[in-house]
């Protein structure tokens, strides 16, 4: 009884068919779950990133700054729009805007580094829905690689205060 | 049995109805904080309806300041102090009168009781006044009024207090009945007392320096080292839940049908794989973050290679092969089903118990391990997905579970008759299926990219605009549906429990339960060879389908996103 | 007088809280928290490669 000592000898109990079968399936499954997501680590293209580095926001500002001047191209609403070739990109997060806004192309590689100048923030990239966490003295360095044109819209999905709502940003990708 | 004698009071009462020896003291710690339990629910619900109605931009209701605000109060009123404050009774309780034994300490019992109630008050109170607008997590660099982190350091030290004279009286049974194993309902919260120990230590790494910090006398708080730490507080004090509510539903398949674990050996060995495997996958919280590589990320997200989610299988088979077993041995042997069918559907503790088990299982389960998995994460992290998974998991899991026991505890704890007793049959039907429907619908939004925590998708202010696919107008419809459910069914039962504890009449003995305890069914009429539980089997069988597809569908959506490492 | 069974083991194992309490934090502690911060503590600082390329130093 779940509400009594168990009987004597129950250690010895032998387990059920039924049981034992389910557990022979439930254990191959969960195994088989770990190993997946080391498979899709080698073989797949959508994969967190390995790699981070450490960095201070007045740094991260100044690196965001230097690469918004190198390969700017306008503004829209104030925000700075930049164009840069597939390598390196910045994306900057403050309470409560992105920037800059990127301009990308179809098909190339570009390493993101996105950092935060003050709070966590959310990189919530809409409609294909990829999220990722954005840290102050953490520069997350994602490569991504647009496998779609069209606008983009980069969402903050991690509460930042106040204005939090009012924080999205855009990616543009061209064919 | 040892009998302690206090200054020639006695200590316990017996009680007329399982015949346990329940210890006064204990009973009188255990009901304080199950009040306490109820109220916190009740601001929590309160708190779940203006929220549902201000995410619903139909209605809107709450400014955006307020939202924050009531979303904090419902995170911690509901996750934390409603939950915990149960199964602090529950832990007192059972420690004592399941064990026929006094407790060690209850001056202990009660500085703890009242270290966690001043904790209540402060959180409580710095959240309504607008001093931590800082949602649940309290994400460092955002920072509260330090008498928030005092406040939830206070709750926990008084937490640690109870939980720990909960060993000190396992020591006490362990000495006066040498060579016995607990009975499994209390080994089940044993597993979630070490469970809690972790959670609380955690909680104190974490919420000490952030005091310091939030007072001026630590200059900064590292944002990566905050939130792991605090996940370590954060995800098991949820993984206490799962091994206490799977206590629960164990200690319900024996009230309602008469049913015991079909081997104990087995789903002890599932508790002992929750002790080793089920904290480390506080990771899940952290697979899209930066930092942590991705060889921690997989090792500790896998809850050790699946081993804990292996131990919720067993659980899903050991607890439903309880009541199938005891139905056959009661006759009911027709085909796969008869012994489901012929369950007392009417007794709220059973169809509280098989729809926990349902919702936890395919709603809170399934999604639960697909959103921990290192890649799929990328599409549903702090999307609405997340708290859709956890709807289903401790709302539609812990908190029905805990709500449909209380219908048992009302007349064996409180030794009152229960408050309109007729409605108690639709309580876990109504507030079930609106659960369910809510964490669907939720889970659905997100899918379609709608973020938590987020007061306006229509990004009012922000210098450019996005909107979501149309379609999500219906799921939003839907998650208001059933999210009024919910709370119309969780008001119901707070409204029973409160009349029947402070205003209820008396339950005079076994003749005044108005809950039905199932007789012990007839022994086992021969050696059964073949499958014991075939009902179950083919149950688990759907289970388990369901779960592979979704994780293929899940990582089938992963592969057609962007390309990204 | 009945001869005394001896409780095999792991059923000892099974029983003791106490033990089960250690290993539980035990893992916890290793596996989830100290590897992690030891991961978070040993980050490198942004490549002088990438600095160079936009500040010119």
């Amino acid at each position: 009884m779940a509400i009594l000592p168990p009987g004597e000898g129950w250690f010895h109990q032998k387990v059920a068919k039924d049981e034992k079968i389910w557990m022979g399936l439930a254990f191959v499954v969960s195994v088989f779950l770990f190993f997946w997501m080391i498979i899709w680590h080698v073989y797949a293209k959508q994969n967190p990133s390995f790699v981070t580095y450490k960095t201070t926001p007045e740094e991260f500002y100044a690196l965001t700054e230097a690469f918004i001047n190198k390969y700017k191209v306008g503004e829209e609403n104030g925000v700075p729009v930049v164009k840069p070739p597939p390598g390196d990109v910045f994306l900057l997060a403050r309470q409560f805007r992105w920037e800059p806004v990127l301009i990308l192309k179809k098909g190339e590689e570009y390493r993101f580094h996105i950092s935060s100048l003050d709070v966590l923030h959310g990189f919530s990239l809409q409609p294909v829905n990829m999220n990722f966490m954005v840290y102050p003295k953490y520069d997350y360095v994602l490569t991504f690689r647009p496998t779609s044109a069209g606008e983009y819209a980069v969402v903050c999905n991690e509460f930042c205060g106040i204005g939090h709502h009012m924080m999205i940003g855009k990616i543009i990708v061209e064919e | 049995m040892a009998v302690a004698v206090e200054s020639g009071e006695k200590w316990f009462r017996t009680c007329d109805i399982t015949g346990f020896k329940v210890d006064l003291r204990a009973e009188k710690i255990a009901k304080v904080n199950a009040v306490m339990a109820v109220v916190s629910l009740l601001l929590a619900v309160i708190a779940a309806l203006l929220l549902v109605l201000t995410r619903w931009q139909l209605f809107h209701v709450l400014p955006v300041d307020w939202y924050y605000r009531i979303l904090t109060l419902h995170g911690l009123d509901a996750l934390v102090f409603w939950i915990i404050f149960f199964e602090l009774a529950a832990l007192t309780f059972t420690s004592t009168a399941f064990l026929n034994t006094r407790m060690s300490s209850p001056t202990a019992g009660w500085l703890g009781t009242a270290l966690a109630i001043v904790g209540w008050l402060l959180v409580n109170y710095t959240i309504l006044t607008g001093n931590a607008d800082v949602l649940m997590t309290s994400y460092a660099p955002l920072k509260a009024h330090p008498l928030f982190y005092l406040g939830m350091i206070l709750f926990a030290v008084g937490a640690l207090v109870i939980v720990t004279v909960f060993f000190s009286n396992l020591m006490i049974w362990r000495r006066e009945n040498p060579g016995q194993s607990l009975p499994l309902f209390v080994y089940g919260l044993m597993a979630a007392a070490i469970i809690a120990v972790i959670t609380i230590v955690s909680g104190a790494i974490i919420y000490i320096p952030t005091f310091l910090w939030s007072l001026g006398i630590i200059s900064d708080i590292d944002p990566a080292v905050y939130k792991l730490v605090w996940w370590g507080l954060g995800h098991p004090s949820q993984q206490i839940n799962v091994a206490a509510h799977v206590s629960v539903w164990y200690l319900l398949a024996f009230l309602t049908v008469g049913g015991t674990s079909i081997n104990e050996k087995v789903s002890r060995f599932a508790f002992i794989l929750y002790i080793i495997a089920i904290n480390v996958a506080s990771a899940h919280h952290l697979l899209v973050d930066p930092a942590v590589s991705p060889v921690w990320k997989v090792w500790n997200t896998s809850y050790v290679m699946y081993l804990a989610v292996f131990a919720s299988m067993i659980h899903a088979f050991a607890v439903p092969s309880a009541i199938e077993v005891a139905q056959r041995r009661r006759g009911f042997t027709k085909g796969l089903f008869e012994w489901l069918k012929a369950a007392p559907w009417g007794n709220p503790g059973f169809s509280g118990l098989m729809l926990s088990m349902i919702i936890f299982g395919f709603i809170g389960g399934i999604t639960g391990v697909v959103n921990g998995m290192e890649q799929t994460n990328i599409i549903v992290h702090n999307t609405l997905s997340i708290p859709g998974h956890f709807k289903g998991a401790v709302v539609g899991g812990t908190a029905l579970a805990f709500m449909s026991v209380t219908y048992y505890l009302i007349p064996l704890l409180f030794r009152k008759k229960i408050a309109f007793y007729g409605v108690s049959k639709f309580v876990p039907w109504l507030f079930g299926i609106g659960v369910a429907i809510l964490a669907v619908s939720m889970y659905i939004l997100g899918a379609f990219g709608v973020p938590r925590r987020h007061w306006d998708i229509t990004f009012s202010g922000g210098p450019f605009t996005y909107t979501y696919n149309p379609v999500t107008d219906f799921f939003w419809a839907l998650f208001g549906l059933g999210g009024l459910l919910a709370v119309i069914g969780a008001l119901i039962w707070i409204i029973q429990v409160v009349v029947s504890v402070f205003f209820g009449s008396p339950l005079k003995g076994p003749q005044d339960l108005q809950i039905p305890i199932a007789e012990p069914p007839p022994p086992a009429k021969e050696e059964h060879t073949g499958f014991a539980a075939p009902g179950t089997f083919t149950l688990v069988l759907l289970f388990i389908t369901a779960f592979i597809i979704f994780v293929v569908l899940n990582y089938g959506w992963l592969s057609a996103m962007w390309e990204v490492k | 007088m009945s001869e005394e069974k001896k409780t095999p083991f792991l059923q000892l194992v099974f029983d003791d809280f106490i033990l089960l309490l250690f290993i539980g934090v035990a893992v916890y502690a290793i596996s989830y928290l100290i590897w992690g911060l030891m991961e978070i503590a040993w980050l490198p600082p942004i490549p002088d490669e990438v600095k160079q390329a936009l500040l010119g130093r």
